[in-house]
């Protein structure tokens, strides 16, 4: 049924577009993620250009506030439904659970690609545009398609998790706290290191890096390979509940 | 025409909808009765496929809901008009519905105005009363113009002109031809919109007829009785001479239930007792309806009538 799904599709792309407090979400990720590395790269670049020996912590630093959004954007993307409970009306109008949640992981998957895209692109022109030196090294491309991918994969594991524990408030407590505090504080703290590097966002962001990193111990495709295996366990998971029973 | 068949539903343990076996036919408002938490919203779930029932089964014209292509254009239904987002407008939220079942976009604007939202179809269903989403619930419902309309306790929040609207709109609708499954707990409304009762209480079927028919098997017939002399009257009906079950109500009136009123302007005559009222009262269907589950406190099923 090509057109069942498809329709399925364009009723969450006209959810997404009727609803302010959900669109606004991915524009705000996007302006983060390019704006914030260029007004830091602004302010920092003309004084001091070898803060760091890896221009793409410079390059991606905006990313680490445009991902905060992302999240919320892909939490808020089926949360908000389990919230008000209209994800009845959704499902009586999609009756297929897989065919309903499948919707909404291509549309949570195409915006974080599209966003991943521009905010990558972004990112790269701002920073490049003052700080000399950042369009070089072979590690660009990998850099710019890992920056691509990983804000694509970010979307669509936090709409997977969310799903799964079925509720938005729930979510919100659990991603927002782990993935962006508690992850990056705790990659500091050295017996714990050697686990937090396999987190979905650790591993994932190690592919944005040009700069190798001997204690990761794996390779930078590899990272994001890790974060990918998070995001389809936790669409899985999503498609569990979603399939037992999304509203009880 | 929606056929139950069988249904139950338990929640641990606890049986909430028990083994219901009945059909919405087409043509005719059903009236879908019983007290709170009689198992109807729980059925009306389990026939649109959001609960899985324990056993038994649900169908629409021979299918299962599930597996209709472009539901809405099978089945309309409404089951809680605050199951939203208010942050979307009256037209966003049935602009998505149309998308997802490939409606054409002018049945939004139809189905707003014929439910009386035209003005409001670009305000926030946050600023909406419950009526305003009652009528918008019912918008979505009718979106796909189905054959089928299942609709949970829709008269909740409106006001008595909003009550007229749903009640000639509902009969409206089945005299189109379409199958309407309407729930309420308020007996007085149901009694002027369906034709067809499907009675339920704990979960269990206690009557499936027609709503005058439900009404002569429940409620009583009573004949209310003056004289111009009440002396007279009392002598006649009070006394247990004629076998009659009657009862002095007020003023000198009495009340004869389980008699003709032939019969008893037939003894008043023989007696010389001048009547000047005699009138036929037939209970309401809320007397009907508690006089039965007074009858089965035990809410036994009783055999279809």
């Amino acid at each position: 049924m090509r057109s069942a799904a498809f329709g399925a599709f364009r009723a969450e792309r006209v959810k997404l577009s009727t609803l302010r407090s959900l669109w606004v979400t991915p524009l705000l990720a996007l302006m983060l993620t390019a704006g914030v590395t260029t007004a830091v790269g602004a302010a920092l670049g003309g004084r001091d250009r070898n803060i760091t020996d890896d221009p793409s912590i410079g390059v991606f630093y905006g990313l680490n506030f445009g991902q905060a959004a992302l999240a919320c954007f892909g939490i808020l993307l089926i949360g908000q439904e389990f919230n008000t409970r209209m994800i009845d009306v959704s499902l009586t109008a999609v009756p297929r659970r897989g065919r309903l949640y499948g919707a909404k992981l291509a549309l949570g998957g195409l915006v974080g690609l599209v966003v991943g895209a521009a905010g990558t692109a972004g990112a790269f022109a701002g920073y490049a545009a003052i700080v000399p030196g950042a369009w070089d090294g072979p590690p660009l491309v990998r850099s710019a398609v890992a920056g691509v991918l990983y804000q694509a994969l970010l979307v669509v594991f936090c709409l997977g998790v969310t799903t799964a524990l079925g509720n938005l408030t729930a979510a919100m407590g659990l991603l927002v706290p782990t993935v962006f505090l508690l992850s990056p504080l705790l990659s500091g703290v050295p017996g714990i290191r050697r686990v937090v590097r396999f987190l979905p966002d650790r591993a994932g962001q190690y592919a944005l890096r040009y700069v190798d990193d001997p204690q990761v111990g794996y390779g930078h495709w590899t990272g994001l390979l890790i974060m990918a295996l998070w995001t389809a366990l936790a669409a899985y998971g999503g498609l569990r509940a979603m399939r037992r029973s999304p509203t009880k | 025409m929606i056929e139950v068949q069988g249904l139950t539903k338990e929640y641990d343990g606890r049986r909430v909808v028990d083994e219901l076996t009945f059909e919405v036919r087409p043509g005719v408002v059903t009236g879908f009765l019983g007290p709170n938490g009689a198992g109807k919203s729980t059925t009306m779930r389990l026939v649109l496929g959001l609960d899985r029932p324990t056993a038994g089964r649900a169908l629409i014209d021979g299918r299962p809901y599930t597996e209709l292509a472009d539901p809405l254009r099978r089945v309309g239904a409404l089951l809680d008009a605050q199951a939203l987002h208010g942050g979307r407008t009256a037209r966003g939220h049935l602009r998505w519905l149309a998308a997802s079942n490939g409606l054409p976009e002018r049945r939004v604007g139809e189905v707003l105005a014929q439910v009386g939202l035209a003005d409001a179809a670009g305000r926030r269903i946050r600023s909406f009363s419950l009526g305003m989403r009652q009528r918008l619930g019912v918008a979505a419902a009718l979106l796909g113009d189905p054959p089928v309309l299942m609709l949970d306790e829709p008269v909740n929040g409106l006001d008595p002109e909003g009550i007229r609207w749903i009640r000639t709109l509902l009969r409206d609708l089945a005299a189109e031809g379409r199958a309407v499954l309407v729930s309420s707990h308020l007996m007085t409304e149901m009694a002027l919109t369906a034709d067809h009762l499907v009675v339920i209480g704990r979960g269990r079927l206690l009557a499936d007829a027609a709503t005058s028919d439900f009404i002569d098997r429940h409620g009583r017939t009573r004949i209310r009785v003056r004289a111009v002399d009440p002396t007279k009257l009392a002598a006649l009906l009070g006394g247990t001479g004629h076998d009659l079950d009657a009862t002095e109500v007020d003023g000198g009136a009495w009340e004869v239930s389980g008699a003709e009123p032939e019969r008893i302007a037939a003894l008043a005559a023989a007696d010389g007792v001048v009547l000047y009222e005699i009138a036929v009262q037939q209970d309401s269907l809320e007397e009907a309806f508690m006089r039965m589950t007074a009858d089965s406190v035990e809410y036994r099923a009783e055999a279809a009538l």
